[in-house]
């Protein structure tokens, strides 16, 4: 069952891969400062994201994976290596690459319904156009009550809703969410973990997942990266099985199957080597 | 709650009549202090009543109040004029402040007063001087605080429009502008109290209408009632600018002033 | 990519700009005289009457004279500020009635702007120190009481009870425990004091008195020389910058715990 592919090093692209890559991040790495006396964050990472595909990138905190996610979208830029979008330099960042921050980086000033027109009005998307497409992510995230609430007026689950619609609602290419639910209660955590899947299911979404919880890696991943500690390098990438019934209900329920347990155990061993050693 | 809250109004009320009555209690005939050095209260009334229908000095009450409120309206507006389009700029591009910030810091320590003799000398003792002497008392805290709430704009938010692709342009007017208010009405504030307590000793300087030129004139001519009048005339229209501008929060950023909801 | 960094450049803008104006300054009075010497003088005349006001008696005094006399009346207005703001600020923290009753006077000083209070003061007390000191006070009295207040209550009760528990009587408690949590508060209420009674200062000197900085601006206005009111303005910044940059540099060696690291 396991396929792990070991480690990927430097240069390497995986050989393995038939369909072309939708976002690669080909030899990342990242400096903070000066390099060789500032902060080495990132150390020369690559990952494959193909069309559909849901990669979870996992590891100890503060071992790079927020910065992994940052270049990815083009916020910061990489000390070396370089991202690609279908192959081509990917640049600055856009719509095409939406993004759902760990904090939910909602506008304050703006209510619900502005804050998820905000990027068509960006992109010059028409107004009736707006309109519907607002509609429809209201009520796929089940927020139409909440139309005309501002942010500070909401919970935190649904504060991050409102940022995962803004994000879908640019019908990206590529979603990439950096530890979305790790501001949230186990409880709403658990509802927003089961509606991603579920959405990734019917939609097929391209996304990179960054998170430090190995159950909520193995519940959404279809691959997991775990990563290092810092310096980050890429530690283990692990291929999950697709449609298995264990995927397509309950966490509370995955978490009972006996396969779940053991990726389970497998990844949380790779990560807790990390922790845990000096 | 909303007992203890009614217990310190009504204990509020009771200390200020207190202290009337310890007021006229001090000022009787005959009592400890001379009315010259400080007036009963019941004459500060007349007094005031009788300067809302009679001119002093020139004017009635109600139009030296609004001689003041002009001169501070317009030097207060014009400062915000340029204050907050340059202290945004000024934030948003760094080279624009290393131009302007060194000068601007070289002329912040100055008491905005001690400009008044240079205005008087370069516009005369008309409007002019009074109102650029409050403009610079109000451009400080205008142009400061439009700067802290360009920084104060969370990171996190211009990279989240970023990647919903928002350009520089877009950014600046749409989330920077807009998250900045809250800050903007603060700074409104500050910049009218400047403003308000400057444009007081303006008119104390140079003057032919106005709250402080009625509590000078009053003190030459030992009108000590008028000039409490003045004083508290002073004190009452800052409280209520200052509260005006604290409600326009209300309806500007309606936002900042909400509770969280929790569903 | 630039060999300097931000800082640097900063730096390098600012001399660039400051050099701007100043050439600017040079060039409208001395050089084209594109503007009257009686409206703006030149950086010359202005050095000059510097020179002359500290060697020269103005107004019967050198310019280090009336320094001291505007210090003076500051201190005064300062220290009384300070000796009654402190501990009214603490008592209104400690106790909430003796707050609730004096609070309507401490209103009445706190929203008249200090300036209102220039000709009540000149009617009590004539032109004398007591004058520009009582506009001090007055400007100055209003951020000590605040701070203090503030920094007495947010001592947390944990350090209270704490005190309770080894024994410590109330006023010891005050003195051991509050007063030193309380201290950086009260600092920072000090440090606002001394700016505004500074400014204060400068107002109550434009309008009554003899001798000071702010008569002597005044004077230059009357005698119509413009380089005598930049010789007073310079030197009242330059007296605010110092005294402030005294205030906040000192409180390392007054407040030893509030040193941080880094």
């Amino acid at each position: 069952m396991e396929q792990s592919v070991g480690k990927m090093a430097s240069g390497s692209t995986n050989p393995a891969t038939e369909a072309p890559a939708k976002l690669e991040l080909r030899n990342i790495s990242k400096w903070f400062g000066p390099v060789g006396d500032g902060v080495h964050a990132v150390d020369d990472c690559s990952i494959e994201v193909k069309k559909g595909e849901f990669i979870v990138v996992v590891g100890p905190s503060g071992c790079g994976k927020s910065t992994l996610m940052t270049v990815g979208a083009g916020l910061e830029n990489p000390t070396q290596g370089e991202v690609l979008v279908d192959g081509k330099p990917a640049g600055s960042p856009g719509p095409t690459r939406s993004v759902v921050f760990q904090k939910f980086a909602l506008f304050p000033s703006e209510t619900v319904e502005q804050n998820i027109k905000f990027g068509l009005q960006m992109t010059g998307v028409s107004a009736a156009e707006q309109e519907a497409r607002l509609v429809e992510q209201l009520k796929i995230m089940g927020l139409e009550l909440f139309r005309k609430s501002y942010p500070s007026e909401l919970s935190g689950g649904m504060q991050q809703r409102v940022a995962i619609a803004r994000a879908l609602v640019m019908q990206p290419e590529i979603l990439l969410m950096d530890e979305p639910f790790g501001a949230l209660d186990a409880q709403t955590r658990t509802i927003l973990q089961e509606e991603v899947q579920r959405l990734h299911r019917e939609k097929h979404y391209t996304v990179l997942f960054i998170t430090h919880s190995v159950e909520e890696a193995v519940y959404l991943g279809d691959r997991v990266v775990v990563m290092t500690k810092r310096p980050g390098r890429i530690k283990r990438v692990i291929d999950l099985p697709r449609d298995v019934i264990w995927k397509t209900g309950d966490i509370e329920l995955a978490a009972e199957h006996p396969e779940f347990i053991e990726f389970r155990r497998e990844i949380w061993g790779l990560v807790r080597e990390e922790i845990v050693s000096i | 709650m909303g007992q203890s809250r009614t217990l310190q109004v009504a204990a509020g009320l009771g200390a200020i009549l207190a202290w009337i009555i310890i007021w006229a209690w001090l000022t009787r005939p005959g009592g400890p202090v001379p009315t010259l050095y400080f007036p009963a209260p019941d004459d500060v009334w007349a007094k005031f009543v009788r300067m809302w229908q009679r001119p002093y000095i020139g004017s009635t009450l109600p139009n030296h109040i609004l001689a003041s409120l002009y001169i501070v309206l317009t030097g207060w507006g014009l400062a915000a004029l340029v204050g907050i389009p340059l202290g945004i700029a000024m934030a948003w591009w760094k080279k624009l402040k290393w131009i302007v910030f060194p000068t601007f810091q070289l002329i912040r320590p100055v008491p905005p007063l001690a400009w008044i003799p240079l205005t008087i000398l370069w516009l005369g003792i008309g409007d002019s001087a009074r109102i650029s002497v409050v403009f610079i008392a109000a451009l400080v805290p205008w142009l400061m605080n439009s700067m802290l709430a360009v920084y104060s704009v969370d990171r996190l938010l211009l990279d989240a429009a970023k990647t919903l692709g928002a350009n520089d342009r877009q950014i600046l007017a749409r989330v920077v502008c807009r998250t900045a208010l809250p800050t903007l009405v603060a700074a409104a504030r500050m910049a009218l109290g400047n403003a308000w307590s400057t444009l007081v000793a303006a008119e104390i300087l140079a003057a032919t209408a106005g709250l402080g030129y009625v509590a000078v004139n009053a003190s030459q001519l030992l009108d000590t009632d008028v000039l409490l009048v003045a004083m508290f005339m002073i004190g009452i229209l800052g409280i209520c600018m200052t509260g005006l501008i604290g409600l326009t929060q209300n309806w500007l950023a309606p936002w900042s002033v909400l509770g969280a909801r929790r569903d | 990519m630039g060999v300097l960094t931000d800082r640097g450049k900063a730096t390098a803008y600012g001399i660039f700009s400051l050099s701007v104006l100043l050439t600017l300054w040079i060039c409208a009075t001395s050089l084209f005289q594109w503007i009257e010497p009686r409206v703006l003088p030149s950086p010359a005349q202005v050095i000059r009457q510097f020179a002359w006001i500290i060697t020269e008696p103005f107004s019967g005094l050198r310019l280090p004279g009336h320094i001291l006399f505007s210090l003076e009346r500051w201190g005064w207005g300062v220290l009384t500020a300070g000796l009654v703001g402190i501990p009214v600020g603490v008592f209104f923290a400690w106790n909430p009635w003796f707050k609730t009753f004096l609070n309507p006077v401490f209103e009445l000083i706190h929203f008249i702007p200090p300036f209102a209070y220039i000709p009540l003061a000149v009617l009590w007390f004539g032109a004398s120190t007591a004058t520009q000191a009582m506009v001090v006070f007055v400007a100055a009295f209003p951020a000590i009481v605040i701070n203090s207040q503030l920094g007495v209550a947010q001592v947390e009760k944990i350090y209270v009870d704490a005190a309770r528990v080894f024994g410590a009587s109330p006023f010891r408690t005050l003195c051991r425990v509050v007063l030193p949590a309380a201290a950086p508060s009260i600092y920072t209420g000090l440090r606002i004091a001394i700016s505004n009674g500074w400014m204060a200062l400068v107002g109550a000197e434009l309008v009554v008195g003899k001798v000071g900085l702010g008569f002597m601006i005044a004077q230059g206005q009357e005698n119509a020389s413009v380089a005598t009111i930049f010789v007073g303005v310079i030197t009242i910044g330059c007296l605010g910058v110092l005294i402030d940059t005294l205030v906040q540099r000192s409180e390392r060696y007054v407040l030893p715990w509030r040193r941080v690291a880094g």
